[in-house]
């Protein structure tokens, strides 16, 4: 027990303070590193909670192909790869919203059932089953909806589009 | 078995989204808009797993909450797609990606 709830403070520690110097650095390089961090601590979440596949999908999906994507379009569209952000006005209006919507988070999060997440093994096979036979018309619906966002970003990205 | 408080998770679940809502708020830059609109679509599948953990101590071996996970992880991946293919149109016709630029529509 006492070293589970250490693995979760460690890693609730890890993706806050990664997601918060991600968006407050100025490198944009070094934003995208801090980004991998935090999906790499997520993915230790999943595992926490015995979801094991889910935690192998984050490590490939985002902390894999999302960190490359996005280091791909910095290198794009600037000329130095190192260059700064421009500072960016952190007005009060944005913090005051974020930390109402915080707080109204937070006062919603004391009301869960004071119950306990399961740590214990969990068979993938029924995860498997469940993804393609109860939830199967979901995953045909994900792929309905690549195809035209593939198809769209193969579009916007063409050289001759008219 | 050894279990966790489900509140834990969800304060940090709350966390995260604050902190995806503020770089929402605050950044200009398009791929700083990608990055915040990620970490709070995560918080947001993690909010799933969670869950769908805390169900799974009542009823045994339920999955429903991972199976959400797994479809919302494709469609955030496939945002990211479109997003940069945005990007990359963006930075072709205007030189910049900065999104307080783009006020119109055409690309």
């Amino acid at each position: 027990m006492i070293l589970e709830l250490l693995a979760f403070l460690v890693l609730a520690a890890t993706a806050t303070l990664t997601a918060l110097a991600a968006l407050l650095v100025r490198e944009l390089v070094h934003t995208i590193l801090w980004v991998a961090l935090f999906f790499v601590a997520l993915s230790g979440f999943y595992f926490l909670v015995s979801a094991p596949f889910l935690g192998v999908l984050q490590l490939g999906v985002y902390a894999g192909a999302v960190t490359i994507l996005l280091l791909f379009g910095v290198m794009v569209t600037r000329k130095r790869i190192f260059a700064r952000e421009a500072a960016t006005g952190l007005g009060p209006a944005p913090i005051a919203l974020s930390l109402l919507v915080l707080v109204i988070l937070a006062t919603a999060a004391t009301t869960v059932p004071s119950g306990t997440t399961q740590l214990s093994g969990f068979p993938i096979a029924a995860l498997s089953t469940a993804l393609f036979n109860v939830y199967g018309g979901w995953l045909l619906l994900l792929g309905l909806v690549m195809l035209p966002a593939l198809a769209g970003s193969i579009y916007l990205v063409r050289e001759d589009r008219e | 078995m050894t279990d966790l408080p489900l509140a834990g998770f969800v304060a940090v679940s709350a966390v995260l989204l604050g902190i995806g809502l503020f770089g929402i708020l605050t950044r200009r830059n398009f791929i700083l808009l990608l990055i915040a609109i990620e970490v709070a679509m995560n918080s947001a599948i993690l909010n799933f797993v969670v869950f769908g953990s805390y169900w799974n101590s009542i009823s045994a071996s339920s999955v429903e909450g991972q199976s959400v996970a797994v479809v919302l992880i494709g469609l955030a991946a496939t945002e990211v797609a479109v997003g940069l293919a945005i990007v990359l149109a963006l930075n072709r016709s205007r030189g910049s990606i900065n999104v307080a630029e783009a006020t119109t529509l055409r690309l």
